[in-house]
């Protein structure tokens, strides 16, 4: 096989940093304990250890570079790219209502969140808005599917810090949630159920019944993980207290979603920049305290309380009307650009829109969250053991496709 | 068209970036470092190229996560222009760069690991480029296979 690439960028000039990393931390006006680098400035006795692609805990095809000083990481570097698609270069030379079907793969544990994105900056620059039951429906798929992607990521979260126990439970839940996801869709993953103006089918009259069914089981599952991990002194002792990122370190890195929350800022694309009927809904963001890997897993946990209140309450409130808003079949947006971003289960998922009056956009960006939530492992990792750093980036939630693209 | 979309006839506008400002190159790094200092904007939502057909725009979307203000910068270089690294204001910016970078192929000055991001050395151009197309139907078609797609390569 061949060398995947070189380490270096012969084209690329490096500016005036110092070759040892050592800036003074004055001059790092974010709080910044060192400048983040990479792992090929070689220092005597440093071992370098490839973690992934195929390491059982890399969630998908994470290849992390260590370089290693005995058990303690000396720096950190990602490896990215194993699963880069192009989603952006495609979708230039796709029509706008053909390009659900690409974000929805860059995401692939939450791909409502991902096409929702989608959907509304196309509809901010077609300047229609999705009818009311629509909005509903979405949002309930949304926050069912945030069920199922926070317990994908209980359940690994239990698999990297030792315990097996848990993954097990979960996928129990989260097929029943996928069965759910089914029936209203027709798919259990990458749905192409959101699109611009609408959702693709009006709710079945057989997933009411589920989802009651589910809103009433859950409870008792979710204090079952709490029995199974929350309350256990060996987790406890094991994840406290590592992997602390502040709040002032999280913003710096772009990180948004439990990460960022996990530190104790107030940012939750629901209630900051409200879309949907989350401004009608009752739920409350939960907040950690110091920024640790326990305070993003009670976030996570916490969050999922109150996504099952949200599902309630939504499926009590359903509007009547269309489903869909009377759009042509052959979108061709005036020329302007458009952002616009939801609340995916790893945080601020947006999606930059440019058109040019065509019936394909000029560009379009997505704002990946798992991107900068990952980005933040220059900083935090160095100085951890070998050990914390599977948990600590299994504590990130991160999904390779939404990185790569 | 069909009823119910009322075609806009407004001039080309951009929402979601908040107050967008335009400045070149040189005083990219300037206006960067007096908006996190003076304007309170600590937070690099995302940073993106685009191709223009005259060169490439840069954005870099910021916001005040305490009050809630964003604000958008833009900055246009040429085909294989630099581009100063913003990472010691912000550091969310050096994953982003690398990828502006491969994707884009301008050059960043300041950075301080810039390898490529998400693809390969062996790769030939620069994705992102409208130059760069996606391969014809005629390199991918095996009998029978029809490649999906709509406005084609």
């Amino acid at each position: 096989m061949p060398e995947r690439r070189s380490h270096s960028m012969p084209e690329a000039l490096p500016g005036s940093i110092p070759a040892e990393g050592a800036v003074v931390a004055s001059r790092l006006p974010v709080g910044l304990r060192r400048v983040p680098r990479g792992v090929d400035e070689l220092a005597t006795e440093h071992l370098v250890v490839n973690m992934g692609p195929q390491h059982p805990s890399t969630h998908g095809v994470l290849h992390i570079l260590l370089e290693l000083d005995g058990e303690e990481v000396i720096a950190a570097e990602a490896s990215l790219g194993y699963l880069h698609r192009g989603i952006e270069k495609l979708a230039e030379s796709r029509r706008y209502n053909q390009i659900t079907t690409l974000v929805d793969r860059a995401d692939y544990a939450s791909g409502i969140h991902s096409e929702w994105a989608y959907a509304l900056a196309v509809e901010e620059l077609l300047g229609i808005e999705a009818p009311p039951k629509a909005q509903w429906i979405r949002a309930l798929m949304g926050e069912i599917n945030r069920l199922a992607s926070h317990l994908l990521w209980y359940g690994t979260f239990g698999l990297d810090s030792g315990a097996m126990g848990p993954f097990l439970y979960c996928m129990r839940d989260r097929e029943a949630l996928l069965d759910i996801l089914e029936t209203v869709t027709g798919q259990r993953m990458m749905f192409n159920y959101v699109r611009p103006g609408g959702v693709a089918m009006d709710l079945p009259p057989e997933a009411e019944p589920m989802i009651r069914k589910f809103v009433a089981g859950f409870p008792r599952a979710l204090s079952e993980f709490h029995d199974l991990i929350t309350g256990n002194e060996i987790i406890q002792a094991r994840i406290k207290g590592i992997g602390t990122i502040d709040a002032q370190t999280a913003l710096a890195f772009g990180m948004t979603g439990g990460c960022l929350r996990g530190a104790g800022v107030p940012w939750d694309v629901r209630t900051a920049k409200p879309y949907g009927p989350y401004q009608q809904l009752d739920f409350s963001v939960p907040l950690g305290t110091v920024g640790d890997t326990w305070d993003r897993y009670m976030v996570r946990m916490e969050e999922m309380e109150q996504s099952l209140r949200m599902v309630g309450q939504l499926l009590e409130g359903i509007p009547e009307g269309e489903h869909m808003a009377k759009v042509p079949k052959v979108l061709r947006p005036p020329a302007g650009e458009a952002y616009a971003c939801v609340e995916s289960p790893r945080g601020e998922l947006g999606i930059h829109l440019v058109s040019d009056g065509s019936d394909t956009p000029a560009r379009m960006r997505m704002r990946s969250p798992a991107l900068y939530n990952l980005s933040v492992i220059d900083e935090v990792l160095p100085g951890c053991l070998i050990a914390d750093v599977v948990v600590i980036v299994g504590s990130l939630d991160i999904v390779l496709g939404e990185i790569d693209r | 068209m069909s009823e119910g979309v009322e075609p806009s006839t407004d001039a080309p506008r951009t929402t979601g970036l908040g107050e967008l400002t335009r400045v070149g190159a040189s005083e990219l790094a300037g206006t960067l470092a007096s908006m996190w200092a003076e304007g309170g904007f600590r937070m690099l939502v995302d940073l993106f190229g685009s191709d223009t057909g005259e060169g490439i725009e840069i954005t870099y979307h910021l916001r005040d996560v305490g009050s809630g203000r964003e604000a958008g910068v833009r900055c246009a270089v040429p085909y294989d222009g630099e581009v100063p690294s913003v990472w010691e204001r912000f550091p969310a910016a050096l994953y982003p760069e690398r990828e502006l970078a491969e994707m884009f192929g301008v050059r960043l000055v300041g950075h301080p690991n810039p390898k490529r991001l998400l693809t390969t050395d062996e790769i030939d151009g620069f994705p992102l480029r409208k130059d760069a197309t996606l391969r014809e139907h005629s390199e991918l078609a095996r009998p029978g296979i029809r490649r999906g797609g709509g406005g084609g390569a």
